[in-house]
């Protein structure tokens, strides 16, 4: 626990993610039907589902950014809605997108969440060094976002998410603008730093070699989001071929998708 | 390489070098200045002096006259500064407040509407009513028409805010306040700066309409006493120094601009 920061994690005995029969509604449109599911403590667990099937709806009313039009949210046993300030440093998320600011150095962009929690000034600069060395950056520490490439400038940005050393690590669909290699290259070494560092975390993909090289358990959504299917990959199902491509063709057709 | 190649090949880059040189703000500068001082010349030769001097005479002018009064010029410009710099930092702190404050947003947006629509004699001849002291006077005449400029500019650059980045800040569950200092604050700065180089002309054109009204002291007074006095070649002189101090000044903002906003790459379009 990090005594400099004003905000300590939360301790609680609950799933770190508890979704209870949620449905939301946007108007007439149901984003979200039912939707019932949990994630533990140190797990990481891929949430699967094609473009529209509500993945992103799930994760904006797990960090809090919205409450659910009937059912239950718990994050840490809180709801993140109306308990928003008080899981600062217990979620943190890398988005499809680096959303890195441009005003700031490599580094000062991997110290924001640092700042935003009252971290000491010694502190930050210390804690960003580690992260971006951690993610292979420590050379471009003080490159402005416009002189990265694409994958360099999501590593930033996973770094920052990671910085803060929250509990819960959600990943929005982060290594889907990267190209194939990087993509896996990135993949590899986000799911290396989570599972040394014990973190939960919530992946949302939608391609299903992704979660099922990085998730302990994967939940396959429909649209409306609606859980379809619920598989957990063991080692070999990633290391043999056939029997990745088993569970690849069943999550596939549980998508309806061409494997 | 053949010696006919290389010919060809200084002659092509004569070439190019002629034509990038003809392109160039500095260059095309100095031809407009160059025929502006022609035509002054051949209007003199045809014109009475109080009508077109030759711009000799606008030099000496220029030399003997004007720049002596360097009090009166350092005047003008230290009301220049004040007013640019309060209306920035009124001008901000709106924008700020209608970007921040939805609830207080159509008050103060239609507050600086109508102050938008109030023609800047108006506020001239208010400020001579309501005021005594000519400083003040200039000093508000300036206020309320900058303030405006800045507090829209600003309110768009918050509009104009990437969503993305604000759900990435909200995200680590800051204050309202951290959102404005690690956020909003230093995107607003390159608006800011944006607004400063678009205003100063028009400020300066100001400030000495202000003077010529309200004040007896300053560029706009002096240039008030010159057309009194008949005397053209002097309103010739210190419309060249001020033409000489808008490009100094926004020079200046473009050096500071650059500076401050250095971590944007420098985009070209062919």
């Amino acid at each position: 626990m990090n005594m400099h920061a004003d905000f300590s994690p939360v301790e609680t005995q609950e799933p770190a993610i508890l979704i209870d029969q949620v449905n939301k509604q946007f108007g007439a449109v149901t984003a979200i039907e039912n939707l019932s599911f949990h994630v533990n403590r140190g797990e990481i667990v891929s949430f699967l589902g094609r473009t529209g099937a509500g993945k992103s709806t799930a994760l904006n009313l797990i960090m809090g950014n919205m409450s659910p039009t009937s059912g239950r949210v718990r994050v840490m046993g809180m709801d993140p809605n109306k308990d928003f300030r008080k899981l600062r440093r217990t979620i943190s998320v890398g988005f499809q997108t680096d959303r890195l600011l441009p005003w700031r150095t490599a580094i000062e962009n991997v110290e924001l969440g640092l700042q935003i929690l009252h971290y000491h000034k010694a502190e930050i600069r210390e804690k960003a060094r580690e992260w971006l060395a951690r993610v292979n950056l420590a050379d471009a520490a003080d490159l402005y976002p416009h002189e990265l490439s694409g994958g360099m400038r999501q590593r930033v940005s996973l770094a920052r998410a990671l910085a803060i050393d929250p509990e819960i690590l959600l990943l929005d669909e982060c290594f889907s603008q990267l190209d194939h290699v990087t993509s896996q290259t990135l993949r590899s070494d986000v799911s290396a730093v989570i599972r040394e560092y014990r973190k939960t975390c919530l992946f949302i993909t939608h391609r299903i070699d992704d979660a099922i090289e990085m998730a302990d358990r994967i939940l396959v959504l429909g649209a409306p989001a609606r859980l379809l299917l619920e598989v957990s990959p063991t080692p070999e199902d990633r290391t043999d071929r056939d029997k990745f491509q088993l569970l690849h063709d069943k999550i596939a057709d549980a998508l309806g998708v061409d494997s | 390489m053949s010696s006919n190649d290389t010919t060809m090949t200084r002659t092509t880059a004569s070439v190019f070098n002629f034509s990038s040189l003809i392109k160039r703000d500095r260059f095309a500068g100095l031809i407009v200045i160059l025929l502006i001082i022609a035509a002054l010349q051949v209007a003199s030769l045809f014109a009475p002096d109080y009508i077109a001097p030759p711009p000799l005479l606008i030099a000496e002018k220029l030399w003997t006259q004007i720049l002596p009064l360097w009090d009166e010029i350092l005047v003008t410009l230290i009301r220049l500064l004040v007013a640019l710099v309060f209306a920035m930092v009124v001008g901000t702190v709106l924008g700020v407040v209608m970007g921040m404050l939805p609830g207080l947003r159509p008050y103060i947006r239609s507050l600086v509407v109508i102050d938008t629509g109030i023609p800047a004699l108006s506020w001239m001849l208010i400020a001579v009513f309501w005021f005594k002291e000519p400083e003040i006077r200039i000093f508000f005449i300036m206020s309320v028409i900058l303030i405006p400029f800045y507090a829209l500019n600003v309110f768009d650059g918050i509009r104009a805010l990437p969503k993305e980045w604000l759900e990435m800040c909200e995200s680590f569950r800051p204050s309202r306040w951290q959102v404005l200092r690690y956020l909003i604050l230093p995107h607003i700065v390159a608006y800011v700066f944006t607004t400063t180089r678009s205003v100063i002309g028009y400020a300066t054109r100001m400030v000495i309409f202000a003077e010529l009204i309200a004040s007896a002291v300053g560029i706009g007074a002096q240039m008030g006493l010159a057309q009194a006095n008949f005397d053209i070649a002097a309103v010739f002189a210190w419309t060249l120094l001020l033409v000489v101090l808008n490009i100094l000044s926004q020079s200046l903002v473009a050096v500071l601009e650059k500076r401050v906003l250095s971590y944007r790459p420098e985009v070209e379009v062919r």
